[in-house]
Parts: structure tokens; C-alpha cells; sequence
């Protein structure tokens, strides 16, 4: 009985919380403005929870979370999406990462409105991130 | 008295254990250590250049790191009496395991007490983690050439 008198005002803070703090869950930031497509494309699919886009010139970074669920098969529905934009966007270098660290930075990126330059290399680190293994 | 006597009245006399709250317990104690876990993963995620794949072993570290320091203020055994296998499945109870043999052992000398016991406990659950790791690698590369599974 304690136990639940502790646990249920926290458990509707949580969900309180979490419902007031409700932003955009679909972002594209960056120079070409396809907004519509690309979001259409990620639309599509009902396990893509929240996504950032940042494009600068040819490189594109798709940041994907993807639901709970879903979670299980994370590897094959990323490699499934990069197939996907890579059909979509022949010559562009597109990156489909679902991992969190790619998309928290994205979100830095689209908060602290990085450009040009500084936008570039800074997609090229978060490419190179994605990559490391150890 | 005879021996199935002596079961009987044993029986009779053993209190039931609660394993309802028993299970309850190292669920809560169990999820609480994870979710620290996973705190902590993401703590080297947003401060420094760790991404998803690789948090994990500064995690692990951490981990056993604070299993570490409950231990040696004796903490932990409290936690293990009164959540069981909730406080050793996860990797912290491997920590206790290894940093409790080697105080145990402290005064018996540095190389023969600490170094020759340090893995009395935690060596067998190397050794079966390194075996079982090996027998499902070979199944899964059996698998991968079959073709019914990919990597």
C-alpha cells in the first residue's frame, strides 16, 4: 500500500510531464528545401517515433528514433531506410542512423542553428561517429 | 525416528518462504540498478562522444565501479539480503562478487590471499560466460550459412 501511494503520484507526474513537453516530432533543418518529401518518406513508416533531418549541399543525416516495440529489429529497419534514401537520393551521401547519440546532436545542431561551413563539418563528424565501433 | 518422519515433522515446522514478494522484490531492486544503468549510459551519450553501440563499456565500468564502493562501506550485502537475485544478475553483483573475495582474502598477502582469489566466484562466471558466448556464435554462424538467419 505505501509502496503505491509513492509510486502512483510519480507515475502521473511522469505522464504529465512527458504530455506537456510534446514538441515536433518530424524535423528537416538545413539548405535544399524538400521538407514535404522527406517527411513523406518517413511518414510512411509507423515505426518511426521522431526524426531529424539535417542536409547540407550532397550530404543528408537522417536521425531516426524508433518506437519501443519496434526496438527489437533496430539494425534491419535502419539499413531497410537507408536503402530507402538511397534509391530516393542517388547522388547525395545519405546517412540513416537510428542510434540516440546521433539524434540528441542532431537536435543540438537544429537548436544552436549551425550553417554553412560549421553545419558541413560537423555532419561529416556525426557520420564518422556513427561508424565507430569500439 | 525414522527418516520420513523426521521429513514430515521438518516440513511442518519450516516456515514457507514468500516468493511472491520475494519475485516482487528483486523485480523492483533489479529494474531500479538497471535504470541507474541506463542513466548512466546516457550520461556518456550527451556529455562526451559515446553513441548507443559504445556506451556500453564505460557503462559496465561505472557499474562496477559503484558495486565497487557499496561493497567496501558494506552496503551491498544489504542490498543482496533484502533483494537476492535483483542485486546479483546485473553486472554490478559480478563486481560485488570480485571486490568482496578480494577483502575477504586481504590479509592472507597480496599475491597468494587477493591475487590467487580474487576470481574464486567471478572466474566461474567467466568461464561460462566465454563458453556460452562461443556455442552461440557457432550456432548463429551455422545458421548464416544455412541461410536462415542473417547477421
Amino acid at each position: 500500500m505505501r509502496l503505491l501511494g509513492i509510486m502512483l503520484p510519480l507515475l502521473v507526474s511522469v505522464s504529465l510531464l512527458s504530455s506537456c513537453n510534446e514538441k515536433e516530432k518530424f524535423i528537416v533543418y538545413g539548405s535544399p528545401d524538400n521538407e514535404k518529401e522527406v517527411e513523406a518518406i518517413l511518414k510512411e513508416h509507423d515505426f518511426v517515433d521522431k526524426t531529424t533531418v539535417i542536409q547540407y549541399d550532397d550530404s543528408m543525416l537522417v536521425a531516426v528514433q524508433i518506437k519501443p516495440w519496434d526496438k527489437w529489429k533496430k539494425a534491419k529497419l535502419e539499413k531497410k531506410l537507408q536503402k530507402e534514401f538511397d534509391e530516393k537520393y542517388p547522388n547525395k551521401d545519405v546517412l540513416v542512423s537510428a542510434d540516440f547519440k546521433i539524434f540528441y546532436e542532431a537536435n543540438k545542431i537544429k537548436k544552436d542553428k549551425i550553417e554553412d561551413n560549421k553545419l558541413n563539418d560537423k555532419i561529416k563528424e556525426l557520420k564518422e561517429l556513427s561508424k565507430e565501433e569500439s | 525416528m525414522e527418516k520420513e518422519q523426521y521429513k514430515k515433522l521438518e516440513q511442518n515446522v519450516t516456515p514457507k518462504p514468500p516468493y511472491l514478494k520475494n519475485v516482487a522484490k528483486a523485480f523492483f531492486v533489479g529494474g531500479l540498478i538497471c535504470t541507474i544503468g541506463q542513466a548512466v549510459s546516457l550520461f556518456y551519450m550527451i556529455f562526451f562522444n559515446f553513441t548507443e553501440a559504445t556506451a556500453g563499456n564505460p557503462t559496465v565500468a561505472t557499474m562496477v565501479f559503484f558495486a565497487m564502493i557499496l561493497t567496501g562501506f558494506g552496503l551491498y550485502k544489504r542490498i543482496g539480503q533484502c533483494a537476492g537475485a535483483g542485486s546479483a544478475v546485473p553486472v554490478t553483483g559480478f563486481g560485488n562478487a570480485v571486490i568482496s573475495a578480494a577483502i575477504e582474502h586481504r590479509s592472507e598477502g597480496l599475491v597468494l590471499g587477493v591475487g590467487g582469489n580474487l576470481f574464486k566466484l567471478a572466474g566461474s562466471v567467466v568461464l561460462f560466460g566465454v563458453v556460452s558466448a562461443f556455442f552461440v556464435g557457432l550456432i548463429k554462424y551455422i545458421l548464416v550459412t544455412i541461410g536462415v538467419v542473417s547477421w
